[in-house]
């Protein structure tokens, strides 16, 4: 196990000036569920870190709330706290849905939604539906505070714009209020598989007719975005079974433009074409039975 | 080093530990409680699942130092007077183990259910025994012992 000096900041003020004195030499610990792993193995690629700031006894940064039209979520939410929330329930079910889909009780007892979105994976469950809600994340430091679009945040497999005396303290976005949302992940089980491939959908409905839609596929590009090409083929349109599985393909078309034809190819593109056309019908409440 | 204080097994205790070593490590090692296992030292097989602050977590992924004046309980801590608790006994009862190696993080899995959720679902309790690996008895006689535990008298 690599040598670290523990720190356990009881405020987020005290959190911040640890970061900015040890800065680059300091690593901030939410649930630790991925961090003690690669400290165990010891493999020299956290050797510049000297210092673990474990964030657990910060209250500040655990609360889930839904004020003045826009749902804020803690860093250090667990992804418990996230899966049973009844303001998350009710304003984006399907974020609940992917944190309930994350590793096994005992790992969604400690890990956070702020560690899923810092370390940026690109199988990270929570980052298609954030990035379905349009969400934006906080990021804080003694010099002060900026707030950013989680596209903006996340560039790469594993990349962000973070900064060494950064902490990321929050994550909001604007209620899906009256959307129906549906969470769709291929494992290779139920229990504690990363994502082969998932997508987060919603879908507003009036009159019968779809006027709101987001579609964000994960595991399927660098960063999680929305993928808007698929998303206007429904807008106006009545929801059916045929449209969807035409959706489906569309985000697939998507995915061989962005990231070309790879010899996964074969297999990605009917998958993913699959569960984007069941998320959707899962959205809309129309039985997508097996074809 | 430093000074770790917290309630182990409903017992105050005061241990010197390395800023980096594990929950696991402190509690069978320093401590010499044996019955939390290490399987996979990943978070993947559960064997050392134990409750701290009436959740269930994996000791191998976390940081000793966390437990600072929290209440942990390991399978030890589930025998009260020497009278085995209603789910080791359910789990004797429903031969609901073989080499026993992973049967201490069951147990301490739905532990934590019981005392969330006394009356669980079938499927509340595949949930909450997801993290948890066997390989040699499979998991139904599990599941009918947790149900079994849940009818009896505490």
């Amino acid at each position: 196990m690599q040598r670290f000096t523990y720190l356990s900041p009881k405020t987020l003020t005290e959190a911040l000036e640890r970061m900015q004195t040890y800065a680059g030499r300091i690593r901030p610990l939410a649930g630790g569920t991925d961090l003690m792993v690669e400290l165990r193995r010891d493999d020299g690629t956290l050797s510049g870190m000297d210092y673990a700031l474990d964030l657990t006894d910060i209250p500040e940064l655990t609360g889930i709330s839904n004020q003045s039209g826009r749902v804020t979520v803690g860093a250090m939410a667990t992804h418990d706290a996230v899966a049973h929330s009844s303001v998350i329930r009710s304003a984006a079910d399907m974020l609940s849905e992917a944190s309930l889909s994350v590793g096994a009780q005992q790992i969604r007892n400690v890990a956070t939604i702020g560690g899923n979105v810092c370390n940026a994976a690109v199988a990270a469950d929570t980052l298609s539906p954030l990035a379905a809600l349009d969400a934006d994340v906080t990021l804080q430091s003694v010099s002060g505070t900026r707030e950013l679009p989680l596209a903006d945040f996340i560039t790469g497999a594993g990349k962000t714009v973070i900064r060494p005396d950064e902490l990321l303290t929050q994550i909001a976005f604007v209620p899906l209020t009256g959307w129906h949302t549906a969470f769709v992940k291929l494992g290779r089980r139920k229990a504690l598989a990363i994502s082969r491939m998932n997508v987060a959908a919603a879908l507003k409905l009036e009159g019968g007719r779809i006027a709101g839609v987001r579609i964000s596929p994960g595991c399927v590009f660098a960063s999680p975005r929305r993928v808007s090409a698929a998303e206007e083929l429904l807008l106006g349109s009545k929801p059916s079974k045929e449209l969807f599985e035409r959706c489906g393909k569309a985000v697939s078309e998507e995915m061989v433009k962005i990231t070309g034809v790879r010899w996964s190819t074969e297999y990605k593109y009917p998958a993913l074409s699959a569960i984007v056309s069941r998320a959707l019908c899962i959205a809309a409440g129309i039985p997508e039975e097996a074809t | 080093m430093s000074e770790l204080k917290f309630i182990l097994n409903d017992k105050p205790v005061c241990v010197e530990v390395e800023d980096n070593a594990r929950l696991l490590d402190v509690i069978r090692d320093t401590l010499g409680l044996t019955g939390t296992k290490e399987g996979c030292g990943v978070g993947e097989c559960g064997a050392c699942t134990v409750i701290v602050d009436g959740d269930a977590v994996n000791s191998c992924l976390m940081p000793a130092m966390r437990v600072m004046g929290k209440c942990v309980t390991t399978v030890e801590g589930l025998a009260k007077d020497g009278r085995l608790d209603r789910l080791q006994q359910a789990v004797l009862d429903h031969h609901a183990l073989q080499c026993g190696f992973c049967t201490p993080g069951f147990l301490m899995s739905a532990k934590a259910l019981l005392d969330k959720n006394p009356h669980p679902t079938r499927e509340e309790i595949k949930v909450a025994l997801a993290g948890n690996l066997c390989r040699c008895t499979g998991y139904e006689q599990m599941i009918e012992a947790v149900l079994d535990a849940a009818e009896r008298e505490e």
